[in-house]
């Protein structure tokens, strides 16, 4: 128990893994996997935001293009009324925790463009991350292929 | 003899859960904050970008309320000097349940050893 509890985080300081027993690899395989998890999860959620900027950014651009045109606007998922636009040269971002801010076109789609990219950068970040700790999963997975391997020659050794 | 042990082990080990549970819960508060913290982040740099005339909404229930921009921009700093402080303490909280835990767990261990003497003896 108490050797377990005290397995270092990997990522945290070099171990050598064939130093470690079977145990110990498997309970640090299991950390790698959630962490790898969490990663996937992350990048799923980051994947979903992109789009919204992407496509927030995109209906800024085809703004301008509806002055003076009448539009058809959601009350319900199903019922529209018409109107128009009044002002196409402004519109109002939600920049997060309940604040709002009023944008010209321009400043809208450098807003946007911001965030793609700061969400795109964050993604990397996050896939660099993951093949590092595939890679420390892969050394574990045969590390403990090997020790496997090591016990059972020895166990037929002692009965042989 | 073993059956007094063996109860205090058992008491021991709900105390261990107990902490568990509770340092889960720290750690999750303490995501929480802190994805708060990033959005406020955020926020506050976007507020700088704005320029001085620009008009600044704050959602309140489900309308627009218009609002200062200094006011905003002070608003959320003082907004993340609170969360910086509450991390701060869930920080204190998470460190202080850790230590719990370990001296917890070394107290059952050495009932575990402690029962398996008198199993042996008896």
């Amino acid at each position: 128990m108490a050797t377990i509890s005290s397995a270092p985080m990997p990522g945290m300081q070099q171990i050598d893994l064939s130093k470690l027993n079977i145990h110990q690899l498997a309970k640090l395989k299991q950390q790698l996997d959630q962490e790898l998890n969490v990663f996937q999860d992350s990048l799923q959620t980051l994947k979903i935001a992109q789009q919204k900027f992407v496509e927030s950014g995109e209906s800024v651009e085809k703004l301008t293009a509806a002055k003076g045109k009448t539009i058809l606007v959601p009350l319900t998922g199903s019922m529209y009324v018409p109107g128009t636009i009044v002002d196409t040269d402004n519109v109002i971002i939600d920049i997060g925790t309940g604040y709002y801010a009023q944008k010209d076109i321009e400043g809208a789609k450098d807003y946007f463009k911001r965030k793609v990219q700061f969400v795109t950068e964050q993604m990397e970040k996050i896939q660099s991350m993951g093949v590092g700790k595939s890679k420390a999963r892969e050394a574990i997975c045969m590390m403990m292929e090997m020790k496997v391997q090591a016990q059972s020659q020895e166990k037929k050794a002692s009965t042989s | 003899m073993a059956d007094e042990v063996q109860k205090k082990l058992q008491k021991e080990f709900e105390i261990y859960n107990n902490l568990k549970k509770e340092y889960h819960k720290a750690v999750a508060l303490k995501q929480q904050l802190d994805s708060q913290l990033n959005e406020n982040k955020a926020v506050k740099e976007e507020l700088a970008l704005l320029k001085k005339d620009s008009e600044v909404f704050k959602l309140i229930g489900p309308v627009l309320v218009k609002q200062d921009l200094e006011e905003a921009r002070q608003n959320v700093s003082k907004r993340m000097e609170y969360i910086n402080k509450e991390i701060k303490r869930c920080d204190g909280n998470i460190s202080a349940l850790e230590n719990k835990q370990e001296a917890v767990h070394e107290n059952l261990n050495k009932l575990k050893s402690n029962l398996e003497h008198l199993k042996i003896s008896a």
